[in-house]
């Protein structure tokens, strides 16, 4: 009996042809990755493409069953592909790592494939290939896991929804001044210690925090300005980095000198409980019998760590987070400043977070958290298990032969429903578009242009009103910026590399024509392409 | 289950922390005594036929760290092997394939123990169980020898192991669990929005307390100060008022709707905000919160069940019976100790997490004192009390597969009623006739269609007559007992779960046939 003699009987020899001819992009080799990579080669899939982006991590081994603790730190693209290459060789690999957002990873490139899967971990690059199969009209199977909840979904250009058609929750965000001046409950002080204290000390600014929400930064302003002084002294205080009155310094600025500021701002406390000061000679004075015992609190992250436990964890925290700035910068392989960005699976950046936050919440009297949770919170970890993946990755392969025969009208929306014991699986019928998506509802073309010549009133004028036939009211977007409206004519003069705009780049076309008998045209999604 | 998560003084994990970082993204969802008890069970796997979905199965229980497993197999690797098994490749042709597929499973984990035996005439099954080793379940998979079976289900009642049937073909597959006996599982999970009692219409006298404290001059606080009363506070303050005036507490919908109003009208609207947000979370609250907590019939069914000799030894039932007295006493459950989060003051909302936790622990020293006093009772682990307090509301018995399964054309005629309705309406129809197509070659894989409805005849007569069975018969002769890949995977996937649940007694197992058609992506529990 030969390799493919099950898939023969079982597909028949039609759909097993497809199977070997088909050409597939894998973004993502993580858990359903994983999975996926292993049914797509077992099926006999001829050529899969596998990009990530992303390095293996020991957390990752109890599903990611490709990879192996030799491989940690490895590219997860390259590492899956030599795995997978050994169990049917018959099936040409290939893998990128690198960013799907990559300009190399264009329109034309999407279109040299059969189907698309997303196996990833996040809504932006999910946004992103969704785009990207509309304008390139390939098929799309999108799937995700959480904990024991998963769901499969079949996307095609005007056939079935895009990823879009329904809106997606979005990250929580948190106003500057609940987290610097007045928090309330943990997470806010979890933040400040992920956002501000870790970032401010050994990385780049807060301001690029996503985290944050600036819009109500005016009606503070005074307080905001006086926000901003106090980040920069603290970014002062880096200076004695690696000095012994380090811990000392930074910890009375933060924990003493700050909040001293606070508690005299009569009207932030007329409602609230006002904070009390930490001192550092004071605490320290006391955690001697918390020094003898660290080694055993840094291996206790599941239990809630006293004041004095903090203290030492935080101070420990930043020798071994100072020692390692210090190495970076005598090492010299890069040239700019050296930062340590937060990272849930790093140990050092952990404990700072989890001692720098609970210390601030016991200054503001809320309820202090255990390492464990904390890792949770500030690395919005969701939970993650290998038979979900497994089950999830089954699926998708399984719509996968629907959507070669193009039968997308047999294809389902599928949800894992682990806590409905009465059947595990819910499925849906294939839902239409959503005709007022703003990603998959607008008209779509492209048009080839050099950028570096071209003007934005050369694309109005030549290409938009000549040749397409647009009137006057119309408005042109670069994602949410305005580039063109009758109003907004500056930017006609400019080329269109001066306005930022590169091979690949998708521009909005909106019609304002409302005397138009037939109304307004419908949007238009422009794909700009380099000529 | 003798250690809870939630409780920050007890130290949990002292192993090394790699391995904590490794099961990092699993600890959140079965804890540390989920992982303890998958560490300690050892598995066996019988594998047959093509032999894909049980070393499937087996892969994801060796990535989150199963103890131990083994793998007793007849079979020798051949070219078509290769093709559907990820777990085999090039170099195993003409090796066992327990072998060879133990020794790439193991690969994947380092933590865990792989034992394989080749099945053969000097080693079979009987040996196999007869040896001294111990399992914690038993896997096996279809096509299987009937007197192979025969001696599994033996073993399975003699020392009381669950057993899991796997059948895998073309498109399709079930799976069926055997548990022996009656299956208490104390913690199972409930939806997060599942209702947890907090006692507002029985307060006790320190809640009543702390509530007055807020509410005994309501009309003279500050803006701020009203505007942060704990929503519960704010609910006690109105039913005792309500109290007064009627005589009773609210009970009926109408009085409940009723009473909801006055909570609305007591917010203060004199604001920018025109209302207050803890007064909205409070009325928000009052249909939900204001109600006798009555007993679920999973807890009832635990209360009334007289667990036999054997049974009423283990820790489950000397709680469950200690538990039940508590109840018949104080006509309600332990407390579970927990706040949901509201509007209210930090400190206020510790304070008021504190008396709830306080109240919950001199629940459990009452319940610990019953089962102190019960026979077997005295070297019963206190955690195991509390965590059983805390989910009390929520256990639930899964009753073995002996105890009176639904007999086979009872299920037969229900379903073929069912589908007559769907069949009208457009909604799916029953996947019943897969798990009798399938089981017709549970011990012939290449059975001819003809066979197969003959043989379902047998059992249930006049059933082949039905065209859909007829033709679920024909896609399983055409998959002559090969496996898909990629449905061996998911119903791997699957079984994994259920083993995991069963493993850890948390969640909630199915009961107890699990029918998958690969065709329309569906799947149908049934209790066969």
């Amino acid at each position: 009996m030969s390799r493919d003699y099950f898939n023969t009987q079982s597909l028949g020899v039609p759909l097993n042809r497809m199977v070997k001819e088909a050409r597939i992009l894998m973004v993502g080799a993580g858990g359903i990755g994983c999975e996926l990579l292993k049914n797509l080669v077992l099926a006999g899939f001829g050529e899969v493409h596998i990009v990530d982006l992303d390095t293996i991590d020991l957390s990752n081994l109890n599903r990611q069953f490709l990879f192996r603790h030799e491989h940690i730190k490895k590219s997860k693209a390259l590492v899956a592909k030599d795995a997978a290459h050994k169990f049917n060789p018959r099936v040409k690999l290939e893998a990128h790592h690198a960013n799907i957002k990559d300009p190399q990873f264009n329109v034309d490139w999407f279109k040299g494939f059969t189907i698309v899967f997303n196996a990833l971990d996040n809504l932006d690059a999910r946004r992103h290939v969704n785009k990207m199969c509309i304008a390139a009209d390939i098929p799309l199977i999108e799937s995700g896991t959480t904990g024991f909840n998963g769901q499969v979904q079949v996307i095609k250009k005007g056939v079935a929804a895009c990823y879009d058609c329904t809106p997606k929750e979005t990250p929580k965000t948190f106003p500057v001044c609940t987290i610097r001046s007045t928090p309330s409950q943990p997470i806010h002080c979890i933040v400040w210690g992920k956002s501000y204290l870790l970032s401010e000390i050994f990385g780049a600014s807060e301001d690029d925090s996503p985290e944050m929400d600036h819009s109500e930064d005016s009606e503070n302003a005074q307080e905001i300005e006086k926000l901003r002084q106090e980040a920069q002294a603290l970014k002062n205080i880096r200076e004695a980095m690696g000095t012994d009155s380090f811990p000392q310094l930074l910890f009375d600025k933060v924990y003493k000198d700050d909040v001293v500021r606070l508690r005299s701002m009569e009207e932030m406390w007329k409602t609230r409980r006002r904070p009390e000061p930490l001192d550092y000679a004071t605490v320290i004075e006391k955690a001697s019998d918390a020094e003898a015992r660290k080694d055993k609190i840094l291996k206790d992250g599941q239990r809630v760590w006293s004041l004095e436990e903090n203290v030492v964890v935080f101070r420990d925290s930043l020798s071994r987070l100072s020692r390692r700035m210090a190495e970076m910068k005598s090492s010299g392989e890069v040239s700019a400043e050296p930062v340590i960005t937060f990272d849930k699976d790093d140990e050092d950046t952990l404990d700072f977070v989890t001692a720098g936050a609970n210390l601030r919440s016991i200054v503001f009297g809320i309820e202090t958290k255990s390492r464990f949770d904390i890792k949770q919170m500030a690395g919005n970890i969701i939970p993650a298990i290998a038979t979900t993946n497994a089950i999830v990755a089954g699926l998708c392969v399984l719509q996968s032969y629907k959507v070669l025969r193009g039968q997308f009208g047999s294809t389902k929306e599928v949800f894992l429903s682990p806590f409905a014991s009465e059947r595990l699986l819910a499925s849906d019928r294939l839902r239409a578009p959503n005709p007022d998506c703003p990603v998959c509802s607008p008209a779509q073309t492209r048009v080839l242009i050099d950028m570096s010549r071209a003007t934005l009133g050369d694309l109005v004028d030549d290409f938009l009103k000549m040749e397409l036939g647009y009137g006057e009211e119309i408005v042109v977007n670069h994602g949410d910026n305005l580039l063109y409206d009758l109003d907004e004519t500056e930017n006609l003069a400019k080329k269109l590399s001066e306005l930022g705009i590169k091979g690949d780049s998708f521009l909005t076309i909106i019609d304002d024509n409302d005397d138009d008998p037939k109304g307004p045209r419908v949007n238009l999604i422009l794909n700009v392409q380099e000529s | 289950m003798t250690e809870i998560i939630t409780d920050p003084t007890l130290p949990i994990l002292h192993g090394p922390s790699d391995k904590e970082k490794k099961y990092d993204r699993q600890l959140r969802l079965w804890a540390a005594s989920g992982q303890k008890a998958l560490e300690d069970a050892h598995i066996l796997l019988l594998n047959s036929g093509s032999g894909t979905v049980g070393v499937e199965t087996l892969k994801n229980l060796v990535l989150p760290g199963i103890g131990q497993f083994t793998i007793a197999d007849a079979n020798i690797v051949n070219e078509s092997d290769l093709g559907v098994n990820f777990f085999l490749d090039e170099d195993s042709l003409g090796n066992s394939r327990a072998e060879c597929c133990v020794k790439l499973l193991q690969e994947l984990n380092p933590d865990v123990k792989g034992h394989w035996l080749p099945l053969q005439e000097t080693h079979t099954v009987q040996n196999l169980l007869e040896n001294d080793r111990k399992y914690t379940l038993i896997m096996y998979t279809y096509p299987i020898e009937p007197q192979d079976l025969a001696l599994v289900q033996e073993y399975g009642n003699k020392h009381k192991v669950p057993i899991i049937a796997i059948h895998s073909a073309g498109f399709y597959s079930y799976f069926r669990t055997h548990l022996p006996g009656n299956f208490p599982i104390v913690d199972t999970h409930p939806d997060s929005t599942a209702t947890t009692d907090l006692r507002l219409l029985t307060p006790w006298e320190e809640l009543s307390k702390f509530a007055n404290e807020f509410t005994s001059d309501i009309d003279n606080l500050s803006a701020h100060e009203h505007g942060h009363i704990p929503y519960l506070v704010i609910l006690l303050h109105y039913l005792e008022k309500w109290k007064a005036e009627h005589g009773t507490l609210p009970s009926t919908y109408k009085e409940k709707t009723a009473f909801r109003a006055t909570v609305s009208a007591g917010a203060r609207t004199n604001n920018p905000e025109g209302g207050e947000e803890n007064f909205d979370e409070a009325a928000a609250a009052v249909l939900k919160t204001i109600s006798a907590p009555t007993l679920a019939s999973s807890v009832k069914a635990v209360f009334d069940y007289k667990p036999n000799e054997f049974e009423a030894k283990s820790s489950f039932w000397i709680i469950a019976s200690a538990v039940k007295k508590f109840y018949e006493k104080n006509k309600q459950l332990p407390l579970p100790g927990s706040v949901p989060d509201m509007k209210a003051q930090s400190t206020v909302y510790v304070r008021l997490q504190n008396i709830y936790k306080k109240k919950a622990r001199q629940d459990v020293a009452e319940v610990l004192a019953a089962v102190r006093a019960l026979p077997g009772g005295k070297d019963i682990d206190e955690g195991e009390v509390e965590t059983f307090c805390k989910n009390a509301a929520f256990i639930k018995l899964i009753h073995g597969s002996e105890a009176s399964p639904d007999n086979i054309t009872t299920i037969a005629e229900a379903e073929a009623a069912n589908d007559e309705t769907a069949a009208m309406v457009g909604m799916p129809l029953s996947l019943f006739p897969i798990y009798l197509s399938l089981k017709a070659t549970s011990h012939v894989p290449t059975a001819c269609t003809s066979d197969i409805l003959a043989a379902i005849d047998k059992t249930i007569p006049g059933a082949s007559s039905n065209p859909r069975l007829a033709q679920v018969a024909e896609e399983v002769t055409r998959a002559k007992g090969g496996e898909l890949h990629n449905i061996s995977a998911l119903t791997g996937g699957m079984v994994a779960q259920e083993v995991i649940k069963i493993i850890t007694k948390q969640y909630i197992p199915i009961d107890n046939t699990c029918i998958f058609d690969g065709i329309t992506s569906r799947t149908q529990v049934l209790r066969i």
